[in-house]
């Protein structure tokens, strides 16, 4: 019974935090060409790359450009307790992972927040490299995977601003479920509080994310800024 | 008041505005946490003591206390069915307490959601969430609007749409810019100032985020641009954090005597934002005592926007390039996208004519089989998002354009209006509503007039019905309407005098699409380019054309050197520097020098899997054999390459081009080593797969590609790869080598799971794993024998697992 109430509760709170998820369906993410190429073992002032190398890395690197399509979402929760071992939020999800509760030692509330750049990169990518052009499908797969991340990035950007006019601001690192001691199964609570179906993602039975190029992450909001 | 009033008495004097209410009304004991405009509705006798203090320190205006007002944070505190009831009820107190004193401001702000194409709130659903607002406000006796605080452009333009809808009452529009002058969504203040003043704001200007020395900087730079007053509603310095509450430390004497810098960067309205009080307001009533605003002198300019950029071009500005390729007619692939809603082939189109120097981007995806208005709406959309380049929207639906013009968020360009009747009387009130500029076609329902009097005469009417509707030279630009000479010699000519007008006596600029005059002709290119420098020499400011086309663009860049329009020349340094490409014959000749075997091994070191094939062929040719080539050439080049990735100098594209070179090169000597009896080693069998769960597959099918490249016999299970398949294909293929992969932590065990699996069933083989997440220990721990940390290594260690 205790069970069914908890589940009602946190539907109700699910609902309840509904209407205060931000979706963004065009994300301007660029993603970081010195990471993108550092993912593919270029060393700088040490790889050569002759007139032919060139053309095919700035071709693969527009077409990985060209396929994403960065789309995202984050919400804020409060933090309802902080203790030595877990944090539980108002929604109720409950981190216990020590790697974690450092990060959010200070935060009053939580954002979790997602990404993907959509399945049709990813589509590209095995398709290349079925045709024989794995090494343009290697440079599309750097890219895709780097403007996930330039996503999330961008919505750490417009969160900060937000923040900043509250007096607030955004803990400096990201933590996402599969580092440190904060075991993949997180991603599902994560994917039904941001309800990312509504983006078309979704998640394996091995917790993992669909479209393969997509992105978790948890940050923390602190209150101890210095003037900004 | 209407808007010729409003204009009138903000043409006499600065009107200042309020300061700060949310503080106020904390310190007269409203709690933090609650819902203001609740607490307002309930307290109405605090709201009206603060705003009678503001008129007492001189404000002219006051605003109502309803900026969390809309039903989406009304909402927050299920509020939202209320939403009419408080905002007539606090428009009212503040009526009541402004008397016949002062104006009432109706305040709209941010919904605190994201509209489209950024975020996922339909344009349509934020402007009725505001003219609900409105609707109340209204009700209330407000006697203008202001939308304030406004982060994001499209959002003001709803809001401002709504109030345009809902009544004639004026409207001031105040966006907030951050330290770096942009709003949350990346929009600096000339371009958030094109755009709101276009689509019809009384009033632009900027408040909250910054202190007033950084706004009045904001003000001088919109001033050059602004046809509208300006506001300023600065915050009392910088916020600082002391022990988690956000203070202001500016005082209010400090604060007032910039009122003197404001008004000479040309504001006319200014009042206090967070942090100010009564206090501050004094300040500015008493620093601006017997001052007046800068008088506008304004001077006509032609300016588009997009989200974050603003082009502006015309007499004495460089040629400006309309991008013409977002165009399905001719492109297959564009419209076979088009019909299946996909967009790979526009973002290529809009990116590469950035790239290759265009300013503007025309859309047009008209053609037969879709929904054209959909279509439209879903590329300005995309457009708006992954490109600054303002748009030109090219349709020949009048209703196509009014949809799109509703949703871009900028002000835009429309092609075109002409004297044709459907499109003058439904166009022209449509681009008038959004501000939007547009391309004057001279052609009538009558057909193209041959001679350039004949147009002159169509564009003067065209322009007077368009001045009815507040329209400028500035604002329209006339096609010279390019017919083919092919056809008719004069043709050119007509329009190059049609253009000479325009520039010298009409006083607008003019813009062609180049192409058409040399339909027919061979050599097409020369002719257009020709056409262009005649008609920048008449006096053309605007070419639609294809910024790919090397010729064009050299030209035009050149033209502007030559018009003195590129200012010390430094456009055309820029664009020609770092063009100077090696000679693509020189290196052929160089690389045709060398001996063949070199060359064989050039192009395995350099992954030119082009040539290889010919290279081997002409090197059976000159009698060199098969197993001369592989020893001395395609074994010493590959190594060569494992050397270089080994040292950093190659990346991983690198190393697996050249893999393939050797692969193909091997193709053409495999037959004659097997004729030879050459071949040597044991065909080593290796069966890979990711593991069951894990859908990544990238980094394995990189391994599987390579250890084929140096010739093991390989089979791909694939992903998600159950224990009991692998083994049993193993068994099956009778495999020297399993290779496995995983990249989470979820599916790595899995490994563990198909070694037990093998060493149950006495399969001898040897197990070698990869993946993000995997390591040598943990290869150690399961029982693989050997780890690899990317594809080059992998093969390094299926080699040394082959020979133990």
């Amino acid at each position: 019974m205790d069970a069914i109430i908890k589940q009602m509760e946190l539907t109700f709170l699910a609902e309840n935090f509904y209407s205060k998820i931000k979706y963004f369906e065009n994300i301007p993410a660029v993603p970081k060409r010195n990471l993108i190429l550092t993912r593919l073992g270029y060393r700088n002032g040490v790889t050569e790359l002759n007139e032919n190398d060139r053309v095919l890395l700035e071709d693969s690197i527009r077409q990985g450009e060209y396929l994403c399509k960065p789309v995202g979402a984050y919400l804020i929760v409060p933090v309802l307790s902080i203790s030595e071992s877990c944090i539980i939020l108002e929604n109720g999800i409950r981190f216990d992972s020590n790697g974690l509760l450092k990060l959010l030692n200070n935060s009053r509330s939580v954002v979790l927040m997602a990404a993907t750049v959509g399945k049709e990169v990813v589509d590209r990518i095995s398709y290349e490299v079925s045709q024989g052009k794995a090494a343009a499908g290697l440079i599309i797969d750097s890219v895709a995977s780097q403007t996930a991340d330039a996503a999330l990035d961008w919505m750490v950007q417009l969160l900060r601003k937000i923040l900043v006019r509250e007096g607030k601001i955004l803990t400096k690192h990201r933590y996402s479920p599969g580092y440190g001691d904060l075991p993949l199964s997180y991603q599902e609570e994560i994917f039904k509080a941001l309800q990312l179906d509504r983006l078309k993602m979704s998640l394996t039975e091995k917790f993992m994310l669909i479209p393969e190029k997509s992105v978790i992450a948890i940050s923390g909001v602190e209150e101890k800024g210095e003037a900004v | 008041m209407d808007k010729a009033q409003f204009r009138e008495l903000i043409s006499n004097k600065l009107l200042i505005l309020d300061g700060a209410t949310g503080t106020e009304l904390q310190k007269k004991g409203m709690p933090t946490g609650v819902c203001p405009e609740k607490w307002v509705f309930e307290n109405p006798h605090v709201i009206k003591s603060i705003q009678k203090e503001y008129i007492k320190e001189g404000s002219n205006i006051l605003y109502t206390c309803t900026f969390g007002g809309n039903r989406i944070k009304l909402d927050e505190f299920g509020l939202g069915d209320r939403t009419v009831e408080l905002n007539r009820s606090l428009a009212s107190f503040s009526r009541e307490a402004a008397g016949n004193k002062c104006l009432v401001a109706g305040d709209l702000a941010s919904t605190g959601r994201f509209i489209k194409p950024l975020g996922d709130m339909s344009f349509e659903e934020c402007v009725n969430i505001y003219k609900e607002q409105v609707k109340g406000l209204l009700e209330g006796g407000v006697d203008i609007f202001v939308i304030e605080t406004m982060l994001d452009i499209q959002e003001a333009r709803a809001a401002l749409l709504a109030v345009k809808e809902s009544c004639d009452l004026p409207i001031c529009v105040s966006m907030s810019f951050d330290e770096n002058m942009r709003t949350l969504t990346g929009t600096d203040p000339v371009t958030a100032l094109i755009t709101l003043q276009s689509l019809g704001a009384d009033v632009v200007g900027c408040n909250c985020s910054t202190g007033p020395g950084q706004m009045v900087q904001i003000i001088s730079m919109m001033k050059p641009y602004a046809r509208v007053p300006l506001m300023a509603k600065p915050n009392a310095g910088l916020p600082k954090l002391v022990n988690g509450t956000t203070i202001f430390d500016m005082e209010p004497e400090e604060f007032g005597e910039y009122t003197k810098d404001f008004l000479k960067a040309g504001v006319n309205l200014l009042g206090g934002c967070c942090g100010t009080s009564p206090d501050y307001i004094r300040q500015i009533y008493m620093k601006s005592s017997g001052m007046k605003p800068e008088a506008t002198v304004f001077k006509p300019y032609s300016a588009i926007t997009s989200i974050r950029k603003t082009v502006a071009f015309g007499f004495s500005r460089p040629v400006a390039i309309v991008g013409e390729r977002i165009n399905p007619t001719g492109k297959k692939q564009l419209q076979a996208e088009l019909r299946e809603g996909a967009t790979h082939e526009i973002r290529r189109f809009a990116a590469e004519q950035v790239e290759k120097g265009a300013d503007i981007l025309d859309v047009n995806v008209g053609m037969p089989g879709i929904d054209e208005k959909e279509a439209m709406l879903s590329t300005v959309s995309l457009l708006s998002s992954i490109t600054d380049a303002p748009l030109c929207l090219d349709s020949s639906s009048p209703e196509v354009l009014e949809a799109a013009l509703r949703i871009y968020p900028g002000r835009a360009l429309i092609n075109s209006i002409s004297q044709e009747k459907v499109k003058l009387e439904r166009l022209l009130p449509v681009a008038a509503k959004y501000g939007a500029m547009f391309i004057l076609l001279p052609l009538s329902d009558e057909g193209v007039p041959e001679k350039a009097e004949q147009r002159e005469a169509i564009v003067k009417n065209i322009f007077d019905k368009a001045a009815e509707y507040g329209y400028q030279k500035s604002d329209v630009v006339v096609d010279g309407l390019v017919m083919t000479v092919s056809a008719n010699q004069e043709a050119a000519v007509e329009t190059l005098n049609l253009i000479a007008w325009c520039a010298k006596e009409f006083g607008c600029g003019t813009i062609v699409g180049l192409s058409n005059v040399s339909f027919g002709l061979p050599e097409r290119s020369w002719v257009n380019a020709a056409f262009l420098a005649m008609a920048v020499g008449s006096g053309l400011t605007m070419a639609i054309a294809n910024p790919s086309s090397d010729l064009l663009m050299n030209i035009k860049m050149a033209c502007d050197v030559i018009t003195k329009n590129d200012i010390n020349s430094r456009n055309y340094i820029s664009f020609f520097n770092n063009r100077q490409k090696p000679s693509a014959v020189e290196a052929q000749a160089k690389a045709e020098a060398k001996k063949i075997g070199e060359r064989i091994f050039d192009a395995v070191l350099e992954g030119d899997n082009e040539i290889i094939g010919a290279l081997i062929s002409k090197a059976l040719d000159e009698n060199i054999g098969a197993r001369d080539i592989v020893d001395n050439h395609l074994i010493p080049a590959i190594n060569q390459v494992g050397k270089l990735f080994d040292e950093k100098k190659y990346f991983l594209p690198q190393l697996i081009q050249s893999a393939e070179a050797m692969k193909k090169g091997f193709i053409y000597v495999e037959p004659l080593l097997k004729q030879n009896g050459s071949v040597q080693e044991k065909e080593i069998i290796i069966l890979i797969a990711t593991v069951k769960g894990d859908i990544h597959d990238i980094g394995k099918n990189i391994v599987a590609l390579m250890l084929k490249n140096y010739g093991f016999k390989v089979y791909d299970l694939g992903k998600d790869v159950s224990a009991e398949t692998i083994i049993n294909k193993a068994k099956s293929l009778k495999a020297h080598i399993i290779g496995l992969s995983a990249l989470m932590t979820t599916t790595m065990v899995e490994m563990k799971d198909v070694i037990k699996l093998a060493r149950e069933q006495n399969l001898s083989c040897k197990f070698m794993i990869g993946g993000a997440v995997v390591d040598a220990d943990y290869a150690r721990e399961i029982g693989a024998d050997g780890y690899s940390r990317d594809a080059y290594e992998a093969v390094k260690l299926a080699k040394r697992l082959s020979k133990d």
